[in-house]
């Protein structure tokens, strides 16, 4: 290998994340360029921050990675394999309610998984998941992170789980396909019954499917009022016939042009734009929610040393904001936005305007756990 | 006719080629072509994780199969001797292990024996756990009852004059069964043993519910699908593809040169 | 068959202990737990509480659509898969050149040898716009919509279960005695008579447990409606893993899989009364 600077400018490095995504150029070549095999080489020495390599020493096995669809640089996790020689299993779930019931039947065999911050004191209270010793995530710094992002992962000053990314829940449509130019959740529905019909998705998922449904009728994305989630229901069972979908994995069928418009997470919008600038992303105006995620690591981790060295290793800020510019969804810690492209930081999809933020809602811990939602759901999908 | 025989074949294989074709793609999404490529074979072998869960489906239909094939050969052997209540129990047994759906199986084994473990683990020193076992255990259930049905079916169409010949010739009964029943059962038997493999390597739902933290290759698959489809998991199709005509037509082979096809 | 003269009940009871030992763990234990739970409640945080309550039974119209859907589509799909199936096992069975006959028979049932994920993933392409609908529209029918519609699923039922209908009508057809439809044809029969009164007659066995094969199948599938339907033709498969595996109401789950057990238990008894025509005929030809 030719001798190459630590890391290129970073929006060179945008260029090359994409062509090695793309597959047109070899892992070898990526990782050259970038200096991001010399940083795994040397992991620790020539990068600040990055704590001796023979910490990693002693480490075995696998780990298991429990997270969301499109959501980590595999060239980090093949990075951490090998230094480390942990190999990573990474199972994909679709929403928080499948992860919660999943590990609540128990035997999961989970090590570290990614739960979304209204969720933290539900694993809390079941007692399923252990709390997080910080002076182990030595590259980890909890001064750098923005607070509102990290205050639901603090328990009683028990810190349970550290911020991983945030973003919000809005829209994606085709401007291709579509002749209207949509930015409330009342053209939302109102066009999945009309122009859109059998074009649309929403997530398989209670929280936002429901809580955007309430938006149409201007409550709280939070509500848990049986009458509000009773209309929220209706317009749900009138919409179901004209869907496309109900999927929380949308992203292929945008693509495929099966769908033109659906319920979208930023980063997903922001992978969307990569390769098809004609999706527009959507906050709408009544609001919809903002959200952060977490890493945890389960109660029962048959690798807590292997869960805790990989949660090192990707919240050190090099590493991280190679996952950001992989995934799209921004971080809240100071120190990886430093290194982050500035197209990205200008990105109003990444991070939009204050105005548009303020009308979004944390999801609270009651809105995941409600049952009365959870049937509403159940039986809209079933109609 | 003809024609519309080699229309199903295209049916058939229509998706199959999508598949094969697809892994040697040389792009990263198995979709979206982008030249020709056998990189991807290379990285599916030594992919630890893809072996790992292949092995780990091989070792669950082959302990299965082996299970199978002898209890249910056991149970329809035992069932000629019985009558009465017994033998009507017995069957609407094993009508019952067929008929209920793998799902409804999965969702019970799981809830069944969570509930159990949570009981008793904190008075054990070993935690019990969902895992490779429960997948046995679920999968030979069913195809312990398919193995049954398919033996009793031999044997209720067996010669007894051939029991009884060699009875008169003094054959101890260990004997008999083993020089006369067991050789007129055997293509009943590997056939049996056949179909409990398949349904074991193809099985996602049962797996999905009681596997535990043990991944199968159809619960590898579901995930990979989930997070986008690589070539590499086309990769590892196309083999099992391959190996399995090679097996089936191994397998016709025997069954042809030992009479006449299963039935 | 009453051999039992002087053979020892203990052999007997060797030969059926592992049977009895395996249903009552997996197939008795397991069933109970569920007929218990259906009596339950949902505990706050989901899974189990116990209680005794009627409310989960009284609360099955909930789901309603997933059992008329699955036992819509479920027999039809059996029933297009057994019409579409058996010119095949007849032309294996009676037409083509017994040189080709077992390769042709091994490449019909190795579908089902490959993963039914990918198979059906597969077929999400080839039913998606860029697939079928694609080339329709150069045809000249331009907007049909495939993927996610209940014909979707017919079509992935029919590609998913056709090598398991095959063998066995192949099987019967197999064992059909030519010089029967030589006889009927020698006493002045048409051939379409032949193959009405003679050959279709000797066939239904294999049909019947074929038919049977699917139907299980298809009423506990899954991953079909799932892939194929987008979440919007809905089995009581997907009811199941939603209450296991999302909203967490096990004793609701429990209740609806019973529903399921039993109509699966009623269907299957009127069909073998009336299809497989008493005990005498329940033969099982799977290979």
């Amino acid at each position: 290998m030719t001798k190459q600077p630590d890391f290129i400018p970073t929006s060179k490095f945008l260029d090359e994340l994409r062509r090695y995504q793309k597959g047109s150029v070899s892992r070898r070549h990526f990782l050259g360029v970038t200096g991001l095999g010399m940083a795994a080489a040397v992991l620790g020495g020539a990068v600040p921050g990055l704590r001796p390599r023979k910490a990693y020493a002693g480490l075995s096995g696998t780990l298991n990675f429990t997270t969301w669809p499109s959501y980590f640089a595999q060239e980090n996790l093949d990075n951490f394999t090998k230094n480390t020689g942990v190999k990573i299993n990474v199972a994909v779930f679709g929403s928080n309610e499948e992860m919660l019931a999943k590990l609540q039947a128990g035997s999961t065999g989970w090590d570290v998984f990614v739960p979304t911050n209204y969720a933290i004191s539900t694993y809390k209270d079941l007692n399923l998941i252990q709390p997080i010793d910080l002076a182990r995530l030595p590259n980890y710094d909890p001064a750098t992170q923005e607070q509102r992002f990290t205050a639901e992962g603090i328990i009683d000053g028990q810190v349970w789980a550290v911020p991983k990314d945030w973003g919000t829940t809005g829209y994606t449509y085709n401007s291709k396909a579509m002749s209207q130019k949509p930015t409330t959740w009342k053209e939302f529905w109102d066009l999945t019954r009309n122009e859109a019909t059998g074009r649309v998705m929403v997530h398989d998922y209670q929280l936002t499917t429901i809580g955007n449904a309430l938006k149409y009728f201007g409550y709280s994305f939070n509500s848990n009022d049986p009458k509000e989630l009773g209309e929220a229901e209706k317009l749900l069972i009138e919409a179901k016939p004209h869907l496309f979908g109900i999927n929380s994995d949308y992203k292929p069928s945008l693509i495929a042009g099966d769908a033109w418009m659906s319920v979208c997470w930023t980063g997903d919008a922001v992978q969307l734009q990569r390769d098809m600038p004609e999706f527009v992303y959507v906050l709408a105006k009544e609001g919809g929610e903002i959200w952060s995620d977490f890493y945890a690591i389960t109660k029962d981790a048959p690798n807590p040393d292997a869960a805790y060295a990989f949660i090192d290793y990707i919240l050190t800020p090099q590493i991280n904001a190679v996952e950001v510019q992989a995934h799209g969804y921004p971080s809240p810690d100071s120190r990886t936005n430093k290194l982050v492209p500035k197209e990205m930081l200008d990105n109003p999809v990444l991070y939009p305007a204050a105005e548009a933020l303020s009308p979004l809602e944390f999801g609270a811990a009651a809105t995941l756990t409600n049952p009365l939602r959870a049937e509403i759901m159940a039986r809209f999908k079933a109609a | 006719m003809r024609l519309y025989v080699m229309l199903i074949y295209v049916f058939l294989y229509a998706p199959i080629g999508f598949i094969v074709g697809g892994s040697f793609n040389s792009g990263k999404q198995a979709m979206v072509w982008q030249g020709f490529s056998l990189d991807w074979y290379g990285k599916a072998f030594s992919n630890p994780l893809i072996m790992e869960a292949l092995t780990t489906s091989l070792y669950i239909a082959l302990v299965n199969a082996v299970l199978s094939a002898i209890i249910g050969t056991l149970t329809a052997l035992g069932l000629q001797r019985v009558g009465g209540w017994t033998r009507a129990g017995f069957d609407a047994l094993i009508y019952i292990a067929i008929m209920v759906p793998g799902i409804v199986i999965g969702i019970s084994t799981l809830i069944a024996f969570v509930t159990v473990f949570d009981a008793v683990n904190p008075l054990l020193s070993v935690r019990l756990e969902m895992g490779a076992w429960a997948v046995i255990a679920a999968h030979v259930l069913f195809n312990t009852a398919v193995v049954a049905l398919l033996v009793r079916a031999r044997l209720q169409g067996m010669d007894r004059s051939l029991v009884e010949a060699s009875e008169d010739l003094y054959a101890t009964p260990f004997g008999t069964f083993r020089q006369v029943v067991l050789p007129l059962l055997a293509p009943s038997i590997l056939a049996g043993f056949l179909l409990a493999f398949t349904f074991s390597f193809e099985d996602f739902i049962i797996a999905y519910f009681v596997a535990g933290p043990d991944v199968t290759l159809p619960i590898y698959i579901f995930s990979s699908i989930r997070r986008g489809v690589t070539p590499e998991i086309n990769a590892v199709g196309s083999v099992v593809v391959l190996s399995s005509f090679i097996l089936l037509i191994a397998a016709q082979l025997i069954l042809r040169r030992s009479g006449r096809p299963a039935g | 068959m009453t051999r039992s003269a002087g053979r020892p009940q203990i052999l007997t009871a060797a030969l059926l202990a592992p049977a009895v030992l395996l249903f009552a763990v997996m197939l008795l234990a397991p069933l109970l737990v569920i007929v218990v739970f259906a009596f339950g409640e949902r505990a706050p945080a989901g899974g189990y509480a116990a209680a005794f309550t009627f409310d989960n039974f009284l609360n099955l119209p909930a789901r309603g659509k997933a059992f008329i859907n699955t036992l819509t589509l479920a027999p039809i799909g059996t029933l297009l898969t057994a019409v579409i199936a058996f010119p095949v096992a007849y032309f294996l069975a009676l037409r083509c050149d017994p040189k080709w006959r077992v390769t042709l028979l091994v490449l019909v049932m190795a579908p089902f040898w490959t993963s039914q994920l990918l198979r059906y993933y597969a077929w999400i392409m080839l039913l998606g716009a860029k697939g079928v609908p694609a080339w329709l529209s150069y045809l000249g029918f331009p907007d049909i919509r495939i993927i996610n519609t209940p014909w979707a699923v017919l079509i992935g039922a029919v590609y998913g279960y056709l090598p398991l209908m095959v063998p066995p009508i192949y099987v019967s057809l197999e064992k059909l005695d030519k010089r029967l439809l030589e006889a009927s044809s020698d006493l002045g029969a048409t051939p379409l008579r032949s193959f009405l009164q003679v050959t279709l007659p000797l066939a239904l066995p294999g049909v019947a447990t074929g038919a049977m094969l699917v139907f299980i199948l298809l009423m506990g599938d899954y991953i079909l409606p799932q892939y194929l339907g987008g979440g919007k033709v809905f089995f009581i498969g997907n009811a199941l893993v939603d209450l296991f595996l999302q909203s967490r109401n096990w004793p609701y789950g429990a209740a609806v899989s019973l529903a399921l057990v039993a109509i699966m238990f009623v269907t299957i008894l009127v069909y073998m009364r009336f299809v497989l025509g008493g005990s005498g005929q329940r033969r099982v030809a799977l290979v």
